[in-house]
């Protein structure tokens, strides 16, 4: 099938990749975090990428999936996917009832708005010490197991985590793929158009900013059972800044791309620790960099330009000189 | 019968008045023309009539129902339908996945049935697609189909503006100058086109300051200036009216029909 070839293709490589590294530090630990990273990004880009809505505060819906998970499964014993089932409820019902005010605002004051949502969370994270620790966190959260598999090594970690990236791929392929994901782009193509063809505007939005929120509250709540440790710092402004910057780098719109953004995004400083010193400098420079060269993204901008060395590979005889737009002018 | 009824309406703009009690009828199945000179009130009149601005004054029924205050989505539910002065394309979108958003309202699915592609969600994709086909090959638009629209020629654009409002299944179909910047070749299929979509059965309220064109495609013609109602009558009526040539065409036209 077509349309899943590309993930059929991720697939693959997350299979063969801790077969041919099994010990490896960047299959069984960085990818690990690349895996939930691109959880992260796949739902923030819905959310950015296909429907044109900033979000600036991502990491408060990361933090309250985790929060909820560590502090039920910790005081109130709960079992640990029961405790992440009360993570996305609680973290889709904020959503929902965030993203009517919010929702209203465009560019620059929505951009304003999410920052403070994320903001809000952080400082309710800091100061509840009772409930949540304060900033000295909290400890003591118990490993996830599925029907007696327990969840206790790297590798186990590896598998869990990228089982749930390739599942909330697929959803998002799927809802991208479908009368709502064209609602979507309809709405960043143009919102006035989006209305008269029929589309409530309010209503998606709201649909989508709670769809990209319980993504991250589940990426959250993985994430609080495979530390076992969560402190506010992880769920800060700037984790936040990182998950956009993942989405942008990889390629706006593009499911795959918002995957790629996340694995090079982590992988990238832990191969830099060699720069010791410079690594956040020549960090930033590969940025901009890639920005500069591939303002479409890394994933697109290396997609396009592989299927045209393709093309040219297969087509090697110059093909007759047409002016470009020459034959669009004439269908016209 | 009377599809659209408008009664009284005003509209101003912090001081200025861009339209003032105005009032017209249009008949089911017919080609309805709005004309005036630039100012005069028709794409605040369109806009209203599509629930983007509220009127401050008078009444709108459609089908014998009032829509004032409806959102334009709702609007679009009752089988109103329209396209845009400037273009109003989604860009981001294939030319196919543009009409296909056009198919929105006959379709149904949910984000939930949709992240999980279930059996119903794939048929609907079909019907959404065939429906869509349909309207781009009625608007002589087939061989674009898997074009990104951002590729595509103005004359184009033009076109699948329309086909995408007709995928919502209109009975009424608002055009906002759908001859502006065309060549002659492209007004002429565009003429075509209006009559078609009405030939369908699709009442027509048109806005054009192609003359030409207006009074080639008319049933009847609206002329307004300064927000108010100037005239109204076939198109032969409305070029022998005095009050027309003289307060909007400056004096003696002859037309080429």
């Amino acid at each position: 099938m077509k349309r899943l070839r590309g993930l059929f293709l991720l697939t693959l490589l997350v299979v063969i990749l801790p077969l041919l590294f099994p010990d490896n530090y960047y299959v069984t630990v960085v990818a690990v975090s690349a895996a939930l990273h691109a959880i992260l990004a796949v739902g923030l880009n819905l959310l950015m990428g296909y429907a044109g809505l900033i979000s600036l505060g991502h990491a408060a819906f990361f933090g309250i999936g985790a929060y909820t998970s560590g502090i039920v499964t910790t005081r109130f014993g709960l079992d640990p996917w029961s405790a992440m089932a009360a993570g996305m409820l609680l973290t889709g019902t904020i959503a929902f009832v965030m993203a009517r005010p919010i929702l209203r605002l465009k560019g620059h004051y929505l951009a304003m708005a999410t920052l403070g949502l994320g903001i809000i969370v952080q400082i309710v994270l800091v100061q509840t010490e009772e409930l949540t620790g304060g900033p000295d966190g909290l400890g003591g959260i118990p490993p996830l197991s599925l029907f007696g598999w327990e969840v206790d090594s790297d590798l186990r970690w590896y598998m869990l985590m990228s089982a749930v990236m390739l599942l909330v791929v697929w959803l998002a392929l799927n809802i991208i793929d479908s009368r709502s994901g064209r609602a979507l782009r309809a709405l960043h193509g143009s919102e006035v158009a989006a209305e008269m063809m029929g589309i409530d505007t309010t209503v998606t939005k709201t649909g989508v900013f709670v769809v990209a929120a319980l993504s991250a509250s589940l990426a959250g709540s993985l994430f609080a059972h495979q530390q076992a440790f969560i402190s506010p710092d992880s769920f800060n402004f700037f984790f936040s800044i990182e998950l956009v910057t993942m989405v942008v780098l990889g390629g706006m719109a593009s499911t795959f791309g918002a995957v790629f953004g996340a694995f090079v995004l982590t992988f990238l400083p832990e191969l830099l620790v060699i720069f010791e010193d410079y690594e956040v400098m020549i960090f930033g420079a590969i940025l901009m960099l890639m920005m500069i060269f591939l303002p479409q993204g890394l994933f697109v901008g290396l997609r396009d330009l592989l299927r045209r060395l393709l093309q040219q590979q297969r087509a090697p005889a110059p093909a007759p000189v047409v002016p470009a737009g020459e034959d669009k002018h004439d269908a016209a | 019968m009377t599809l659209l009824e408008v009664q009284g309406l005003t509209k101003s703009f912090g001081g200025v008045t861009a339209i003032a009690d105005l009032g017209f009828d249009v008949p089911e199945g017919q080609v309805y023309s709005v004309i005036g000179p630039n100012g005069a009130g028709k794409t605040t009149l369109f806009n209203m009539l599509s629930g983007i601005y509220h009127p401050d004054e008078g009444s709108i029924h459609f089908q014998g129902r009032e829509i004032i205050g409806l959102q334009p989505h709702k609007m679009a539910a009752m089988g109103l339908s329209r396209t845009f002065q400037n273009l109003q394309m989604f860009f981001n979108m294939s030319v196919l996945d543009n009409v296909m958003v056009g198919c929105h309202l006959r379709t149904g699915s949910g984000l939930f049935s949709a992240a999980l592609r279930l059996p119903g969600v794939v048929r609907e994709e079909r019907e959404a697609r065939r429906l869509a086909r349909e309207a781009l090959s009625f608007c002589d638009l087939e061989r674009f189909v898997d074009q990104r629209a951002d590729a595509l020629p103005y004359g184009v654009l033009k076109r699948l503006e329309i086909a995408r409002a007709l995928a919502v299944g209109p009975k009424l179909l608002l055009m906002d100058e759908p001859a502006a910047g065309l060549n002659d070749t492209e007004t002429a299929e565009m003429q075509r086109l209006i009559r078609c979509i009405c030939e369908r059965g699709i009442t027509v309220l048109l806005v054009e300051h192609n003359m030409g064109l207006v009074m080639r495609v008319s049933d009847r013609i609206l002329v307004l200036d300064y927000g108010t109602r100037l005239a109204e009558g076939t198109p032969l009526e409305i070029q022998n009216d005095r009050r027309v040539i003289e307060a909007y065409l400056g004096g003696e036209v002859q037309y080429a029909v």
